[in-house]
């Protein structure tokens, strides 16, 4: 009984997961570099367990490496994916870095990790903004 | 002790229908809802459980009340409507530790 | 006085039993998409819900007779067993959602994954059932569970405003994303008005042998205690739009909903989320548990008592016993929590009308009721949600499953 009802619900969750637009790719980029950022700051507040931002960012990072290999055949046309791209791989090597300084302990580093990943979110907000409206057109 | 699953009624020549005994769990309730079911729960009682062929039946002369809950005056034990309870309190709870013993009173 | 004693503790279990993993997802994953658009549906969801929990209540204090006990009898087995495989396999995936929650809660805290936790916490809520008292559980889980208050803390230092709040009470269709915005409100009201809850207040009635004399302390304790339940749950929401909206971060995963707190009560947040989480789940977890062996033990007229030792109602415990364990099952193969959950809870959406229009014609019997009826007030109110629920359900449901 409960083999069938995983099967069913397999399906379900692989139905769902249906070819996303480059709108809600760019979306879950910047959902994920955010996420990193806010989990970022707690750290440096010293208030979260290493273990949960070392796990945080690392997902963070294999989640966006997912988005940008998606990402680019479903651009529209029209955008600069070639600086798209190089913003997308600097934030994520920037998260990548984050999560080994947490196990280094190296709040110094992490903080300019941090403030550069600042920089990179605003240029992908940037590119998700210009995609979202040539998508709509 | 459970619920009751049927009525057995007579059909006499010179009297009225009357209700004769009631039915409580088993094949009878399966039945209710597809003979397939009914089907399938004879079987798998064959291969576990407690082993009886006859349905639980209480003679309707045993009956005090019929309300909400229909009342008896035998022993829910003695009836054999408890027998999957027993069934499964020794071959299934009392192993595990903790469980109490279902003979106890 | 001791009328009073028992009033407050009742309030208490329902406010620090409401929030589970069901009410917090859906709750932050609407509030970091939509901002405070769905506040409604949990609004009406647990208006809805005080009236159906006052219901049971009721029955059980004037009728002496569960829910299910009262459905089997006046609806016949065949219409019975129909309702009991709906009820089971979905309050089946809720149970493993909820044992999720807590395997995510201990991940978060000792960054060891939460498949590694399903079978312990699977045999920790178990053992709780197989030793516990009805009380214990009840008043135990709910008092940790009152930790879930912290997030109305989290909600009000993040400085609300409050007339965006109060609009946000109202239905509003959006611009866009419009799929995804139904099936949201569908799993909020799946998750606000639950069966399952109904089905354990009606039997937890019944073990604590109510009778007439409770049917105004019945009514308080539904009134308040759900609608601070539903106060937690705004709360959640409101955090999330907050806290979440403005950085862009969607809920995909559970430890994102952990910076909702981390941001409102930047020192101790992250720890007051992981333990409002453990506690709310392993809360719901044995109170899952719990509806679905009461659901099986009234409904075939087994005896049943939380309170008695298991060897006594062998097959009440051996029901448990078994989901229980079964539930662990996914979740070591790695199913995801936060899936099942929105899943299960739209699945609940779409299945209450199976639950409650039975359950609202018993409410209206006079044998079951006698002069304790319902009026046409609480009927009307619980219809039209109730319908509301199940036609989002219909169109949304497959709407989700087909955009993505």
């Amino acid at each position: 009984m409960s083999t069938k009802r995983l099967a069913v619900l397999s399906l379900l969750v692989a139905v769902a997961c249906k070819q996303p637009s480059a709108t809600e790719r760019m979306d879950s980029a910047i959902s994920w570099i955010g996420t990193a950022g806010l989990t970022g700051e707690a750290w440096l507040r010293h208030t979260t367990p290493d273990k949960f931002t070392a796990q945080t960012l690392e997902q963070s990072h294999s989640s966006l490496l997912d988005i940008s290999t998606g990402l680019f055949k479903a651009l529209p046309a029209g955008i600069d994916s070639a600086a798209l791209d190089s913003a997308l791989t600097r934030s994520n090597e920037h998260i990548g870095l984050m999560a080994k300084l947490v196990e280094q302990k190296n709040s110094p580093d992490f903080r300019s990790m941090l403030d550069s990943l600042y920089a990179d979110e605003k240029v992908v907000k940037q590119f998700a903004d210009s995609v979202e409206a040539k998508d709509k057109q | 002790m459970g619920r009751v699953s049927g009525l057995v009624m007579q059909l006499g020549e010179n009297t009225q229908p009357h209700v004769t005994h009631i039915l409580v769990g088993g094949p009878t309730l399966w039945e209710r809802v597809h003979p397939a079911l009914a089907r399938l729960s004879i079987r798998l009682a064959k291969l576990w459980g407690p082993k009886r062929d006859e349905p639980v039946k209480i003679p309707w002369s045993r009956v005090i009340t019929v309300g909400k809950d229909v009342k008896l005056d035998v022993k829910a034990k003695d009836t054999g409507a408890l027998d999957w309870e027993i069934w499964v309190a020794r071959h299934i709870i009392e192993r595990i530790p903790g469980g109490g013993s279902e003979e106890e009173e | 006085m001791k009328k009073i004693l028992q009033l407050t503790l009742g309030i208490i279990t329902s406010v620090g039993g409401f929030l589970e993993i069901g009410s917090v997802t859906t709750s932050v994953q609407a509030g970091a998409q939509f901002g405070y658009k769905l506040l409604w549906p949990i609004f009406f969801g647990t208006i809805c819900l005080v009236f159906l929990i006052e219901m049971s209540g009721r029955l059980a204090a004037v009728s002496k007779h569960t829910i299910v006990d009262a459905m089997r009898e006046r609806f016949g087995f065949p219409f019975f067993f129909m309702v009991l495989v709906g009820i089971t396999i979905v309050a089946f995936l809720v149970l493993i959602a909820e044992l999720g929650g807590i395997g995510f809660a201990l991940q978060i805290l000792t960054g060891i994954g939460f498949p590694w936790w399903a079978l312990p916490v699977s045999l920790a809520v178990w053992l709780l059932m197989w030793k516990g008292s009805f009380s214990l559980i009840e008043n135990g889980a709910s008092f940790l569970g009152l930790i879930t208050i912290s997030f109305v803390v989290a909600a009000i230092k993040l400085h609300p405003d409050w007339s965006g709040v109060a609009s946000g009470l109202l239905p509003r269709m959006p611009q866009t994303d419009k799929a995804r915005y139904g099936f949201l409100t569908v799993s909020i009201l799946g998750a606000t008005i639950s069966p399952y809850l109904m089905y354990f207040y009606s039997s937890g009635a019944i073990e604590e042998k109510w009778d007439r004399s409770y049917i105004m302390m019945n009514r308080i304790i539904a009134g308040f205690g759900m609608f601070f339940g539903g106060f937690l749950a705004m709360a959640v929401l409101i955090a999330a739009a907050l806290a979440l909206q403005p950085r862009g971060i969607q809920v995909d995963t559970f430890p994102q909903a952990a910076l909702l707190m981390t941001t409102a009560l930047p020192k101790w947040g992250f720890y007051f989320f992981a333990f409002s989480m453990l506690f709310a789940c392993f809360g719901a977890a044995l109170e899952f548990s719990l509806a679905i062996a009461y659901f099986f033990a009234q409904g075939f007229g087994w005896s049943w008592s939380e309170d008695l030792e298991p060897s006594k109602d062998s097959r009440f415990a051996f029901v448990y016993t078994l989901i229980i364990l079964l539930a662990a099952v996914p979740l070591m193969l790695h199913v995801d929590p936060v899936q099942v959950t929105m899943i299960s809870m739209a699945l609940t959406s779409a299945t209450l009308p199976l639950a409650i229009v039975p359950f609202l014609f018993l409410m209206n019997d006079p044998i079951y009721l006698d002069k304790h009826r319902n009026g046409w007030l609480s009927n009307s109110i619980v219809m039209i949600v109730i319908v509301i629920s199940f036609v989002l359900a219909i169109i949304s449901i497959p709407l989700q499953l087909i955009g993505g």
